[in-house]
């Protein structure tokens, strides 16, 4: 739940105003939605991506419904533009998020647009899509410096103590490797 | 001006002239003299402009300029991104590594537009992008494939 938004608009509304009024703003957020489908990652201003990504999750969940339900293809009617979409929604996307409950995009922040406006950018990506990850996962490897360095450290305690053992009393020993 | 050369001719030619003229004509000339006594006297109008009473000293302006509040905050959200070393915010993706991405992706999409070729063609199947030498396994079985004339990057993984 979005609740520091709700504190930002005041009385705690869930919408923003955007553009030049409510009929406008559905407009805007039809389009985004549309470029959403039809390229699954798209970049935008950070406030119209976070108010598109309700409507995109509430589409896809409504095309899970199928195909053959009414109210499913009125509301994929209304919030797809472009008609060929309607069929990629059905077909392509409802079987690719079955497994998902919910949570089917992605919002992350871009740095500030270079305009003179400067304004906070926010990329928005369909989860499953075909382009390289923004978020590339590493796993701790062992050739990274720190663990070369650990490394290195524990073989030359190893080769201290290999030496030390035919000076030192046997007694000694155990009491080492019991620490 | 036209008001006292009316008086004077009113005046001079006094019963014989009958001068029609509207009532607000005919008014005393001291409301003229009255209206240049008031205008300096700013004692008795309401209005009063706000004026500073002292110089502010430079230690009251020192205090003014410097506290906390009109400094520039300094942001300690700044970290080094582990993948390129340039510096990025932590809630925000890093920009150099996000061009990269998203310059693969343009050209990704060139290669779709290719294989589209005309607008409102897009597929109900899923897309696999494959890169030199690849070959599309048994995950990729009814998917349409887009090929790319360069060696993976290693930031893509392929599953």
């Amino acid at each position: 739940m979005r609740l520091s938004l709700a504190a930002a608009i005041y009385h705690g509304r869930v919408h923003r105003r955007l553009g030049l009024g409510p009929r406008s703003r559905l407009d805007m957020l039809r389009n985004l939605v549309t470029a959403l489908v039809r390229h699954e990652r798209i970049e935008a201003p950070w406030a119209r991506a976070d108010e598109m990504r309700f409507y995109a999750e509430r589409l896809i969940d409504y095309g899970k419904r199928g195909d053959a339900d009414e109210q499913a293809m009125r509301m994929a009617d209304f919030w797809l533009t472009e008609k060929d979409l309607i069929h990629k929604l059905f077909k392509l996307l409802a079987p690719r998020f079955q497994s998902y409950s919910g949570n089917y995009t992605r919002l992350l922040q871009i740095p500030n647009r270079e305009n003179l406006d400067r304004a906070k950018m926010a990329v928005i990506e369909y989860k499953g899509n075909p382009f390289p990850p923004l978020i590339v996962v590493h796993r701790d490897n062992e050739k990274t410096l720190l663990n070369q360095l650990l490394k290195g450290y524990r073989e030359d305690i190893l080769k201290t103590r290999a030496t030390q053992v035919p000076e030192e009393a046997p007694a000694s020993l155990y009491t080492g490797t019991a620490v | 001006m036209g008001r006292a050369l009316d008086q004077v001719s009113g005046v001079l030619a006094a019963p014989a002239l009958a001068v029609q003229t509207p009532a607000t004509l005919l008014e005393p000339v001291e409301d003229i003299r009255e209206e240049c006594n008031e205008a300096p006297n700013f004692l008795d109008s309401i209005f009063w402009m706000a004026a500073p009473k002292k110089r502010r000293t430079i230690e009251v302006n020192r205090c003014r300029r410097r506290n906390p509040k009109k400094l520039i905050k300094v942001k300690t959200n700044i970290d080094i991104c582990p993948e390129c070393g340039n510096l990025k915010q932590k809630h925000v993706l890093c920009g150099y590594c996000y061009k990269k991405i998203k310059m693969e992706t343009g050209l990704i999409r060139i290669q779709i537009k290719e294989k589209e070729a005309g607008p409102f063609n897009a597929p109900t199947v899923e897309t696999v992008v494959l890169y030199e030498g690849e070959k599309p396994t048994e995950q990729d079985e009814g998917k349409r494939i887009i090929e790319r004339n360069r060696k993976r990057p290693n930031w893509f993984t392929q599953n």
